[in-house]
């Protein structure tokens, strides 16, 4: 609305109203009075009927976004369940790679032990004070060590790669939490969708609908976090040795 | 096993490039260069005389399966063994993946003893 429009009546309606005032000819200034509220009605019907288009409209495509009862259905509560994932392969990992320390921690402090046993007759030996009788001690006692400690080296290689394989966790949470994040970001598209088409109607024509999710089935899924219920994904190693045998591998 | 041969190891994610990389270095392999997707791997491939290929199915840029795709098409790498490291489980994708021409494919969380295998068998073939 311009300024001009803001003032009631304009300056020939104010003088002609001056004038009928003073002819003492009420029926004409209240006329002239009432023509005068009556452009600044229809104006104010206008914009109202024009807002109550806009929101009739906004609430319509609001009610047509499939996407977002899509989201609160289906994407939320699934987001819910990879972030149970998450806590639960971090935790997996956490306990794989503590109970390979622990099992770890005696191995050593055994091998530790054993050396410090045969250590002072060792340097007897490389002195040259040692006699027969510890001679004969210091060779089965060496005898011993020596299958012990290739057997104890091979059981700390098997744990360390055990805590290694443990770290695959990272990947596998990493991609279940980058579509957390995916979806996060969907929720706020929608959220600020949804105040545009409050705040300025113009914006909703220009607002394309969120697509609907990617159904090709060799599209990447990253790591399954439900093969229990699932018919259409293999349950591990064994399942894809099986599956590719039958197909002539 | 030819122990010296030079291997190129694909995964978004750097932890599991690690992984992967100790394990075949465990095995006695010792010649191993990464690259983080499709678009990285495959020049690397073009140019450089690689033996053999592990890679990971979802990454951002090209995914594993087009990388298979582009190499089984390239007329100088078709023949390059790859092996599939890769969360991806669905029965369609193994199918795919197989269709595709993988030499091999192992599901996440995987052990050490079964990319080993995994490994052996597709030497053990290519003879």
């Amino acid at each position: 609305m311009s300024i001009k429009a803001n003032v009631p009546i304009s300056l020939e309606e104010a003088k002609q109203l001056v004038t009928y005032l003073e002819q003492g000819d009420s029926a004409s200034a209240n006329a002239l009075l009432e023509a005068a509220s009556m452009k600044e009605s229809i104006e104010l019907f206008a914009e109202v009927g024009k807002l109550t288009r806009q929101l009739h409209d906004a609430l319509n495509s609001f009610q047509l976004d499939e996407r977002i009862v899509d989201l609160a259905n289906d994407d939320i509560p699934d987001a819910q369940s990879r972030l149970t994932y998450v806590i639960e392969e971090t935790e997996k990992a956490a306990n794989t790679t503590m109970d390979a320390v622990e099992a770890s921690m005696p191995i050593a402090e055994g091998l530790t032990e054993q050396i410090d046993t045969i250590m002072p007759e060792w340097k007897k030996l490389m002195t040259r004070q040692i006699e027969l009788g510890e001679f004969k001690v210091l060779c089965n006692e060496l005898d011993t060590f020596l299958s012990d400690a290739s057997q104890k080296s091979n059981k700390l290689t098997s744990l360390l790669t055990e805590v290694l394989m443990a770290q695959g966790y990272q990947d596998l949470t990493g991609q279940v939490i980058r579509r957390v994040i995916d979806l996060v970001k969907e929720v706020e598209d929608s959220l600020v969708n949804m105040l545009t088409m409050f705040g300025e109607p113009g914006e909703i024509a220009n607002t394309p609908k969120q697509s609907r999710k990617q159904t090709d089935k060799v599209e990447a899924e990253g790591p399954i976090i439900d093969a229990d219920q699932r018919d259409d994904v293999v349950k591990g190693q064994d399942d894809v040795d099986d599956l590719l045998s039958s197909l002539g591998f | 096993m030819n122990k010296s041969m030079k291997i190129l190891v694909v995964d978004d994610f750097s932890t599991m490039r690690r992984i992967i990389k100790n394990l075949l270095k465990d095995l006695g392999f010792s010649n191993i260069q990464e690259a983080d997707d499709g678009n990285t791997a495959l020049p690397m491939l073009q140019q450089g005389d690689f033996d053999f290929v592990v890679t990971d199915w979802n990454m951002p840029g090209m995914q594993g399966i087009d990388l298979l795709r582009a190499i089984r098409s390239d007329a100088k790498l078709k023949h390059l063994p790859v092996l599939m490291v890769t969360a991806e489980a669905k029965k369609e994708q193994i199918v795919a993946a197989a269709q595709a021409g993988v030499n091999g494919y192992v599901v996440k969380p995987f052990t050490a003893a079964t990319l080993k295998e995994k490994l052996e068998k597709i030497f053990e073939r290519l003879g």
